[in-house]
C-alpha cells in the first residue's frame, strides 16, 4: 500500500516518541534505571525553578524581539522592491542568501562579528563610540542572539511579503487614485489589509521558529552569561545530558502546550480580521 | 507612475537604501570568507582589514587535517541525498494515496498526520534517541551514532506529503480513469502519468527537503555523539564551541558547510524561493 511507509514512520518515530514522551514527563525516568511515578511533580518543579522561567521569560523576550523587526524589515524591503527599481531580482536574491544558510554558519559567523576585538567594535571605534563586548554582557548578550537570528530571516519575509504584494489587484489602487487617495491612505486602506494573511502565515511559522531556538544559542553564548540567553529548548538539552528526562519531558510538554495556543490564537485572530 | 527622465531624489533614496542593505547583507560573508584566509595572529589585529595579509590556505588545511571535515562533509553528502530520495519516494507515494485514491480509514489516517504538523520535533528528541539506542542494540549499523539514526526521524515529512498532494490535486481525475480503462495498474499509472505531471512538486520537495536536512543540527546533534555520524554543522559547532577558538579553522568550516547550499541556491534561485516559501497561498513572481 502506498502510505504504508509514510504510516509506519509517523508511527515509529513520531507517535511512540510522543506517546513515550508524555508517560516520561510524569516520572522521575534517568534512562538507567527503572521509573517511579511522579505524578505531577515535574510540572510543579519547573513552575517553581528559576532557570525554567529565565528561560521562557528569554524566549518569549528572543520571540517578541525577533518577530517585530524582522518582519518589519522584511515588509519594508518588501515594499521597496515592489517599487519600479533595477535589477529587483538581484536584491532579492542578496537578501535570501542568509535563509539558505545553515543557522549554525550564521551563529558562527556573527559570534566572531560581534567579539569584543571584532568587525562590529572596530567599525564602533571608528566613529569615535566606546566599545561593547556584546556576547558576554548578561544585558545585551541575548539582543545579539537576536540580532544574527533576524539578520538571517528577514530574506524569507521579504521574499513572502513581495509574492502578497505583487498579487493585490492593481484595480484597486488605480480606483482609489482617481478617488483621490494617496499613497500613505492607500497603504493603510488596500496595502496592508491585503496583506493580512500572509501575516498570519509570517507569524505562525516565525513563532513557532523562534520558540525552537537553540542553533543560536549552543553556538553563540552556551545559554550565558548567567542564564541570559537559555532559550526553552536550550533548558531542555541541558535537562537531556543531565539525564533527567522527566524534567526534560515536561519541558517538552509545556512547549508544545504553548505553541499549540499560540497558533491557536493566532489563527482565530487572522480569521476575525479577515 | 509617470516620472520625469531625470532620477527623483526618492528614487535615488530609495536605491541607495537598497544598496547599503545589500552590503549589511554580504558583508559577514565577505568578512568571514577573509578570516578563513588569514593567519590566526591576523584575525583581531588592529590593522587587519578584508583583503588578507598574507593570506594563507593553512585554515582550510587544518579542517582536513586535524578535524576530520572530509568525514563530516561526506556524511551530510550521504544524509541529505538519502533524506531527499526516501521523501521523494514516501511522501509522493503517500500523496497520491491521499489524493487519488479512495481507501477506508482516509480521512482518519489523513488528521493524524496533520496533528505531526504541529507539534515541534523537540518534544520527540529524548524518546527518538532512546529509540536509536534500542535499534543499535540490534544491529550496530542502525541508530545512535550511525548515519541511519540521522537519516531515519527525517525519512517522511509530513509537509512534502501536503505539498505534494496539493499538486496531485490538479490533475484531472478524468486522465487516471482514462488509463485504468485501458488496463493500466496503479503503479504504472503512477509511473507513467502521475509522476512526471508531477515534476515541478517533486523539484519544489527536493530543494525543501535537502535544505533542511543539510542545515539540521540539534537532531544530528543529539543522536552522534562521535565523528562516526557528525554532520558538517555539528563538526561546525563544536569547533567555534572551543574555549580558545582557531578563527580561520572555524571560518574556513563555516565556508565549507554554506558554500555548496549557497552555490545550489545561486544556479536554481527561483525553485529554490519556491521551495522555501511553499504554503505561504501566494505564487513567487
Amino acid at each position: 500500500m502506498l502510505i504504508a511507509p509514510a504510516l509506519l514512520f509517523s508511527g515509529a518515530f513520531f507517535f511512540l516518541p510522543m506517546a513515550l514522551s508524555l508517560l516520561w514527563s510524569f516520572t522521575d525516568y534517568n534512562g538507567l534505571q527503572p521509573f517511579t511515578w511522579a505524578g505531577l511533580a515535574n510540572y510543579t518543579d519547573l513552575l517553581s525553578d528559576p532557570v525554567f522561567l529565565r528561560a521562557c521569560w528569554n524566549t518569549v523576550v528572543f520571540g517578541v524581539v525577533t518577530m517585530t523587526i524582522g518582519p518589519l524589515l522584511g515588509l519594508l524591503s518588501a515594499l521597496m522592491l515592489n517599487q519600479r527599481i533595477p535589477a529587483r531580482a538581484f536584491f532579492r536574491a542578496v537578501y535570501f542568501v542568509p535563509v539558505t544558510t545553515s543557522l549554525v554558519v550564521v551563529s558562527t559567523m556573527w559570534k566572531m562579528l560581534l567579539n569584543d576585538q571584532g568587525l562590529l567594535n572596530k567599525l564602533i571605534v571608528a566613529v569615535g563610540l566606546q566599545p561593547h563586548d556584546w556576547l558576554s554582557d548578561p544585558g545585551t548578550a541575548l539582543y545579539a542572539v537576536s540580532a544574527a537570528s533576524i539578520w538571517q530571516g528577514f530574506g524569507f519575509e521579504t521574499v513572502v511579503f513581495l509574492a502578497a504584494l505583487q498579487s493585490l489587484p492593481s484595480e484597486l489602487y488605480d480606483a482609489s487614485a482617481v478617488d483621490g487617495a494617496g499613497p500613505i491612505h492607500q497603504f493603510w486602506h488596500i496595502t496592508l489589509p491585503g496583506l493580512r494573511p500572509t501575516m498570519v502565515f509570517v507569524y505562525v511559522v516565525g513563532i513557532i521558529g523562534a520558540f525552537q531556538a537553540f542553533d543560536q544559542v549552543f553556538v553563540m553564548t552556551q545559554g550565558g552569561p548567567i542564564n541570559s540567553t537559555t532559550t526553552v529548548v536550550y533548558y531542555l538539552v541541558q535537562r537531556f545530558q543531565a539525564l533527567d528526562l522527566g524534567h526534560a519531558s515536561a519541558t517538552a510538554y509545556l512547549l508544545v502546550l504553548t505553541l499549540g495556543l499560540l497558533s491557536f490564537i493566532q489563527l482565530r485572530l487572522g480569521k476575525r480580521f479577515a | 507612475m509617470s516620472r520625469t527622465s531625470r532620477p527623483s531624489p526618492w528614487r535615488v533614496a530609495l536605491i541607495t537604501i537598497l544598496v547599503v542593505s545589500c552590503v549589511v547583507t554580504l558583508a559577514p560573508f565577505a568578512w568571514t570568507i577573509a578570516t578563513s584566509l588569514k593567519r590566526p595572529e591576523d584575525v583581531f589585529a588592529p590593522g587587519s582589514g578584508l583583503i588578507p595579509h598574507p593570506a594563507t590556505l593553512a585554515g582550510y588545511r587544518d579542517v582536513f587535517t586535524l578535524v576530520p571535515f572530509g568525514h563530516y562533509l561526506r556524511n551530510s553528502v550521504v544524509v541529505s541525498i538519502a533524506i531527499v530520495g526516501c521523501n521523494v519516494l514516501f511522501d509522493t507515494a503517500a500523496a497520491y494515496a491521499f489524493a487519488k485514491l479512495e481507501f477506508p480509514g482516509k480521512s482518519v489516517l489523513f488528521g493524524l498526520l496533520l496533528v505531526t504538523l504541529m507539534v515541534p520535533m523537540q518534544v520527540n528528541l529524548i524518546p527518538l534517541y532512546r529509540i536509536m539506542v534500542e535499534l543499535h542494540g540490534v544491529s550496530p549499523h542502525l541508530g545512535a551514532n550511525t548515519l541511519s539514526g540521522v537519516i531515519l526521524p527525517s525519512a517522511v515529512q509530513v509537509f512534502g506529503i501536503f505539498l505534494m498532494r496539493q499538486f496531485f490535486a490538479s490533475i484531472p481525475d478524468s486522465i487516471l480513469e482514462a488509463a485504468r480503462i485501458d488496463g493500466a495498474g496503479e503503479l504504472t499509472i503512477l509511473r507513467r502519468i502521475v509522476f512526471p505531471l508531477a515534476a515541478p512538486g517533486i523539484a519544489t520537495l527536493t530543494i525543501f527537503t535537502f535544505l533542511s536536512a543539510w542545515n539540521d543540527f540539534l537532531w544530528p546533534l543529539i543522536v552522534g555523539g562521535t565523528d562516526a555520524s557528525r554532520t558538517l554543522p555539528v563538526g561546525l559547532a563544536l569547533l567555534a564551541r572551543k574555549n580558545t577558538i582557531n578563527w580561520p579553522d572555524t571560518m574556513a568550516g563555516a565556508v565549507i558547510t554554506a558554500l555548496p547550499m549557497i552555490v545550489i541556491f545561486v544556479a536554481m534561485q527561483r525553485r529554490f524561493i519556491e521551495g522555501l516559501t511553499a504554503g505561504s497561498g501566494k505564487d513567487i513572481q
